[in-house]
């Protein structure tokens, strides 16, 4: 889910317990370097010079090098590198891409390390994007997903007292927003471009179904299922009750929605919480103005189950430091740095303690959502669906455009998962 | 080996200079091997940067090499089974034939429309050629990206200039309309914005080839009362034959591969249709890490061109000294 990683925050490691994974060779004296690639945007540096600094003191002779990676371009900068004599130590990968990852067995199997890593604190979905085969190949680092992004200022002047808690209450937001504010033409109470499918996973979710069905190392795509049209058709109602002018043919990055947003006519989005961020480069009462709140549920008072981005933590199976690297890891998924995590505004991913995020509302809203996260099926080729194409958005522009009805649109997309399950 | 090297040159008699023999005997081997050790430097570099590379693909072709295989460093023959699966692949035919009639479609109509500028810079006044050269030129350099993202916004369904200026002209179907909602009409913007950036390039091309027509057959034609048609068939086209056959030969090889543009407009969607079999080599190589078989779509392709331009190659290799005219 490199969407989600792309622009996410913090990293770091723990120093809590201190170190006591170097026992195996740091004694002997020679000098060793610890190869470490995060993501863009994932570590504040404060965050990971105090752990890489911790990291040295605690392991004598032991110099981390530390390396940002941008996630432009990252699936072949990993190939090549993981392919190479020297690959990193520790590398994060998109929690989509981390099964594609596990299956070619490129990885280092951490089964027997999960307890000493926070195991028994780890994020469900992230857990299961790490495992393959019945082992565990990578660990949570963080996990972040959508929510629905509003102008609280809007919401006032509409009338509009408590944000939503179910889809009812939803559509009467978006109706009451459109008649304080319809008479611009350019105001969006929704901004909802045709293929947000995070979203309509969350819709999905919602319904109780998925996407796909997991036997074994199999999966079968089940998106022509009445829980996936219903899905669909809440959808095109969120559209069609919005009259967004997004385009019906492009997801939310083009063009960008934060962008937008950020222009001050409309009301809502559904996106991440740093998009409030890009938001208000160009307009900083944006940020005041703005809060947010998990997508509701078809079931008043409920959360949507929402679609967990997030990013693992793995160490390449050519490793030459393996030992050094598992130490590092258990420092970084510790206490203390994923404390931090959640203080810069993200879901850690090995911490079930969330109370750090509740000071801002937009990273509230988040945190409250993400108890019922939900990640894509754990296949090896879901990487290749998001590198490449993918069906469910083009499901999305064919029904909403009306160039294919319902039945036609899901099966066609059920035909397409299955024959990219399997290829 | 000897050094009393033999050659035909003609004794007693003063030749005028023939062009082969016109060097002094004494040269010798030494300076009859220089031309080659001249060329070496060139050749070699071509064989490590190109042959190298284009052997290794076609090994790899008959390799099992997904990211697995790569990073333990395997070698795994699978012989044949990564064509196999290609040509049994419905996909693979489909979108064959449909980079082939994207291909043609888009070479006829870059050389044609280069063509028809190259002959009405022929017959505009110097100020107008010059503008319209400078207006070529521009567009031969925007950065294909660049120009990638331009049309994209042009043809945007809500924001772009298209759209609102048709609905301005009365034609109000055209208010959101989407022209990446099929394949067709997707490859039709991909076609014209690759039209757009190639046609500079043959349309200067050709222009050079019409200014080596000599005037006086120009003013012979016209003093015969030859019409515009027939001057252009017995005067013009005779002096850009050959540069007609190169340019066509040299774009659809391009045309061929194009890959970015068809990528960055939709991926090769709506549901794939605009698909083609470089971003099919993408999509299987890059995406997927199936090096193998992509390395089986990328030897499939060269075929597919060859036997595409064989006529070409064909003239090519029976004129002397790569003539085709």
């Amino acid at each position: 889910m490199v969407g989600t990683a792309a622009i996410a925050l913090a990293a770091a490691g723990c120093a809590g317990s201190g170190g006591s994974g170097s026992d195996e060779g740091a004694s002997s004296g020679e000098p060793r370097t610890l190869t470490v690639w995060l993501m863009s945007g994932s570590a504040p540096e404060d965050l990971t010079n105090q752990l890489n600094e911790e990291f040295e003191a605690a392991n004598e002779n032991v110099t981390v090098k530390y390396e940002v990676q941008e996630w432009n371009g990252i699936q072949d900068k990993l190939t090549t590198a993981l392919a190479s004599q020297d690959p990193p130590d520790i590398i994060e990968l998109g929690n989509t891409q981390a099964p594609s990852f596990a299956e070619e067995g490129v990885l280092t199997d951490l089964t027997g390390d999960v307890d000493s890593l926070s195991g028994d604190q780890w994020l469900a979905s992230l857990k299961a994007s790490g495992e393959w085969d019945g082992k565990q190949y990578s660990a949570p680092f963080y996990a972040a997903n959508r929510e629905v992004l509003y102008r609280t200022d809007m919401f006032t002047q509409a009338g509009i007292t408590t944000p939503p808690t179910s889809r009812q209450e939803w559509l009467d937001a978006i109706t009451k927003l459109k008649t304080t504010f319809g008479s611009d033409p350019a105001f969006q109470p929704l901004y909802m471009p045709g293929q947000n499918w995070y979203a309509l996973l969350s819709f999905i979710y919602d319904e109780g179904g998925d996407i796909a069905e997991k036997n074994g190392n199999e999966f079968k795509a089940t998106v022509n299922s009445p829980e996936v049209k219903s899905a669909l058709e809440f959808y095109k109602q969120l559209v069609d009750a919005s009259g967004t002018t997004a385009p019906k043919d492009a997801d939310e990055s083009t063009p960008e929605q934060a962008g937008l947003y950020g222009q001050g006519k409309i009301a809502m989005m559904i996106g991440l919480p740093w998009e409030v961020g890009t938001a208000a480069e160009g307009n900083p009462d944006i940020k005041t103005n703005t809060s947010g709140f998990p997508i509701p549920s078809k079931n008043a008072g409920e959360n949507a189950p929402v679609f967990q981005g997030g990013s693992n933590l793995a160490i390449p199976v050519n490793s030459k430091n393996s030992e050094l690297a598992k130490a590092y890891l258990k420092l970084m998924l510790g206490e203390k740095y994923q404390g931090m995590l959640a203080a810069a505004g993200m879901v850690p991913g090995a911490s079930t303690d969330l109370s750090a995020l509740d000071a801002d509302p937009v990273s509230k809203a988040m945190a409250e959502a993400s108890q019922n996260g939900k990640a894509v099926p754990a296949t090896p080729k879901w990487a290749t669906i998001e590198a490449g194409q993918n069906p469910l958005k083009d499901m999305l522009t064919a029904y909403l455009t009306g160039a294919k009805d319902i039945d036609t649109a899901t099966n066609d997309a059920n035909t397409a998962l299955d024959a990219a399950f399997t290829g | 080996m000897t050094t009393t090297v033999q050659r035909a040159v003609p004794a007693g008699t003063s030749p005028p200079a023939p062009p082969r023999a016109g060097r002094p005997r004494r040269g010798g081997i030494g300076e009859r091997t220089v031309p080659y050790l001249l060329l070496l430097p060139a050749v070699a570099t071509i064989l490590v940067l190109l042959g190298w590379p284009a052997l290794q693909v076609i090994g790899i072709s008959f390799r099992r090499l997904n990211l697995g295989e790569l990073v333990r460093g395997e070698v795994v023959w699978v012989g044949l089974d990564n064509y196999v699966e290609i040509l049994n692949d419905p996909e693979f035919w489909t979108i064959t034939l449909r980079t082939v009639v994207f291909t043609t479609t888009l070479v006829a109509a870059t050389v044609l429309t280069g063509l028809m500028i190259a002959i009405l810079l022929r017959h505009v006044s110097p100020r107008v050629r010059i503008a319209i050269q400078v207006c070529l030129v521009l567009a031969w350099a925007v950065p294909i990206l660049a120009a990638t993202t331009m049309f994209q916004w042009i043809f945007d369904q809500q924001y772009g200039i298209l759209n609102k200026t048709l609905v301005a002209l009365g034609f109000d179907s055209f208010a959101g309309y989407s022209w990446f909602s099929s394949g067709a009409s997707t490859l039709t913007v991909v076609g014209l914005l690759i039209l757009w950036q190639a046609v500079p390039f043959v349309c200067f091309t050709l222009y050079a080839g019409l200014l080596t027509a000599p005037k006086e057959l120009y003013e012979a034609s016209s003093i015969d009362g030859a019409s515009p048609w027939q001057t252009f068939a017995t005067v013009s086209w005779p002096a850009i034959r050959p540069l007609v056959t190169l340019v066509a030969f040299l774009s659809v090889i391009w045309d061929f591969k194009v890959f970015a543009q068809v990528w960055a407009i939709r991926q090769g969607g709506p549901d794939g249709e605009s698909t083609t079999l470089p971003v099919l080599l993408y999509l299987r190589g890059i995406a997927s890490r199936e090096f193998g078989i992509s390395s089986a779509v990328a030897v499939l392709m060269i075929l597919v061109l060859l036997v595409i331009t064989a006529r070409y190659l064909q003239l090519l290799l029976r004129s002397r000294e790569g003539d085709v005219s």
